[in-house]
């Protein structure tokens, strides 16, 4: 038998600090599910997705209870749907998200994402067809994602897109103002977005990937906080120097990667279906104690945003990846800390105290995943401001080789220092304030293409 | 032929009792096997495997074990093994558990949780308790292949551990492999 220690160790893991795997995705290419028209497409993938993906939820719940970890989300991500819909139209595009919302509540997912398009270098004209609908398509579902590829660091960043998804938002906001402009939490704009990223609102099935697969998202950051505090507690701060804590922050990592790689192999060997990647990001919740600004404050800022944060994360992002990159056989997909303000309630708190501006979550974003997300700001901040916003944080993803995001929800009829809340695990915050406002309409009027970087000639 | 032997010694530690005893096998011209040997509080046990010829008797064991020159003797058993060593080394069981129990100390705490097994047909396979200020701490390896459903088990041990007062944990011994050793196999 093992050692106590370890045995007891792990026992303190699973039950004190919430240890549990944070997201399943099954992968679904639906390349094969064209059809002659919208009505047989629809219905090729939903068959599609049924048998895929039929017994995926009571799968994960077998698993989770026979090695007694939860399974916390069961999410399906799709291949970009503005290849599958190569030809279709706005409307056409509309009913594509209302049939993936029906077979999605049909499998029993929550999430559905791959309501896609990649158009980093250029647009077809699907593509700009597919990028009108977002707005609607989102606004009559509830379980669909989508997201977008503007940028990368091979191809630049494409500025007629990002003239797009900045009033797309915009838009998306607008059409859900009863629910506080909620449609713009489930759009995500990337640059560099990876294909196998188990996480939502930006997971898709990439068309470099298989039939179908299963990435794994690892658990959240309670776990760290509570090691740390532990470390701290029995060895006493003024034993410990900062190596040491970043030695704790690997060794858990190390330790709940396992977990997530076990509950994916077993899954992934119960249905019959390749597994893909363990994703190592840090994902957190709006739950109490599990919360990467929590993490933040033990390691020694007593405000987010206060000056050493940035590099603070830069140490916990790579502890994370160093503990679990040797704990799974594949890792992949976003592989970093959150930094969701809204699902974070102490990032929210810290804004909510003036402590976070958006700046310093832009510096901050330089050094982990993913980007500006789920940031609320107020309704009144025009589409250009936004766009610009957002190409602040595709340019920082573009030079540094890095995945970017933004997931911004300009809120209607509210301003900064009002209050949002969407419920559940899309959290609640304050309104960030936005400085120097319609300042930046040239710049995103100039369209074409920011050229591709020095660093990205290599051939 | 040969015959494989479980040879079980009990003694106040001291030094050289291991050398002894297999010393004992060796000239018997005994193989030994397997070894297993725990200390507790100054005393030692040990359980072990060794193959002898077929001429050889447990009784010839028991005599040159006790031929030891020692101030302090050791009890020992040995029995003939009635399944072959190969059969009995395999795996472990697909449904191997690791239970832990902690509380205060008191009367009856191993009685009572083995006996919650045996109600149920648990094999207990490994068993390490440790007394710490008056936390006492079970740590218990079980096979539940005879389990039907795991939800059940869970459910009653939530009960027991209402009823007792102890905190207790039911998870697979697959976790705390993977959490704790390099190779994932």
């Amino acid at each position: 038998m093992l050692r106590s220690d370890q045995i007891l160790a792990t026992v303190e893991m699973i039950q004190k600090e919430n240890l549990d795997v944070r997201t399943v995705t099954m992968g679904i290419s639906l390349l094969d599910c064209r059809g002659r028209d919208i009505d047989e497409t629809c219905s090729r993938i939903e068959q599609k997705i049924a048998r895929l993906a039929g017994e995926f939820v009571s799968t994960c719940d077998l698993v989770s209870r026979r090695l007694g970890i939860p399974i916390v989300n069961k999410r399906i991500s799709i291949t970009p749907i503005a290849l599958v819909g190569a030809g279709f139209e706005r409307g056409d595009f509309v009913q594509l998200a209302i049939s993936l919302d029906r077979v999605a509540g049909q499998v029993g997912v929550d999430i559905l994402g791959g309501f896609s398009a990649q158009v980093e270098k250029g647009m077809t004209t699907t593509d700009r067809e597919y990028i009108a609908s977002i707005p609607e398509a989102l606004a009559a579902t509830e379980r669909v994602c989508a997201s977008i590829n503007i940028g990368s660091s091979q191809k630049g960043i494409n500025m007629d897109a990002l003239d797009m998804v900045g009033r797309t938002v915009k838009e998306l906001a607008e059409m859900t103002r009863d629910q506080g402009g909620f449609g713009a939490a489930k759009f995500v704009v990337f640059c560099n977005q990876p294909g196998d990223n188990p996480f939502m609102a930006g997971a898709i099935h990439g068309v470099e990937e298989a039939e179908a697969v299963l990435n794994v998202g690892v658990s959240g950051p309670g776990v760290i906080a509570r090691a740390l505090e532990r470390l701290i507690a029995t060895a006493g701060a003024e034993n410990l120097r900062l190596d040491d804590l970043a030695e704790e922050i690997k060794q858990t990592t190390f330790r709940v990667t396992r977990c997530g790689e076990l509950v994916g192999r077993q899954v992934s060997k119960a249905l019959g279906i390749e597994f893909g990647v363990v994703d190592l990001s840090l994902a957190p919740t709006p739950t109490i104690g599990d919360s990467v600004g929590e993490i933040l404050q033990i390691l020694g800022v007593d405000a987010i945003g206060a000056p050493g944060s940035t590099a603070i994360l830069a140490m916990l992002n790579d502890a994370v990846k160093k503990g679990g990159l040797f704990a799974s056989k594949t890792v992949g997909g976003l592989s970093g800390a959150f930094i969701p303000v809204m699902e974070d309630a102490l990032l929210a708190e810290a804004v909510g105290r003036d402590e976070l501006c958006l700046e310093k979550l832009e510096a901050m974003t330089c050094v982990c995943s993913v980007g500006l997300d789920m940031v609320a700001i107020p309704g009144s901040v025009d589409a250009e401001t936004i766009s610009a916003i957002i190409a602040d944080e595709m340019a920082l993803g573009m030079i540094n080789n890095k995945t970017t995001a933004a997931r911004l929800i300009p809120v209607p009829g509210k301003e900064a220092g009002d209050h949002v809340s969407f419920g559940g695990l899309f959290g609640a915050s304050p309104i960030m304030p936005v400085r120097n406002v319609g300042k930046s309409s040239r710049f995103i009027a100039w369209g074409g293409r920011m050229p591709a970087p020095i660093h990205s000639f290599k051939n | 032929m040969e015959r494989q032997m479980i040879i079980s010694v009990m003694s106040k530690d001291r030094p050289g009792i291991i050398a002894d005893v297999t010393g004992a096998i060796f000239e018997l011209d005994g193989d030994l096997a397997d070894l297993n040997q725990s200390v507790l509080c100054g005393y030692l046990t040990m359980i072990l495997i060794a193959t002898f010829k077929n001429t050889i008797t447990p009784e010839d064991v028991i005599a040159k074990l006790s031929h030891t020159k020692s101030d302090i003797k050791f009890d020992a058993i040995v029995k003939v093994m009635d399944t072959p060593i190969e059969m009995m080394q395999a795996q472990l069981p697909e449904k191997t558990y690791i239970l832990t129990a902690q509380g205060k100390n008191q009367h009856g705490l191993v009685y009572g949780i083995s006996s919650f097994c045996y109600q149920r047909n648990i094999n207990i396979m490994d068993l390490a308790t440790t007394l710490a200020d008056d936390q006492y701490t079970m740590i218990l390896q079980l096979d539940l292949s005879s389990i039907a459903s795991i939800k059940e088990v869970r459910d009653d041990l939530d009960a027991y551990a209402k009823k007792t007062g102890l905190r207790v944990v039911l998870q697979h011994n697959d976790i705390f492999r993977v959490t704790n050793e390099i190779s994932m196999k």
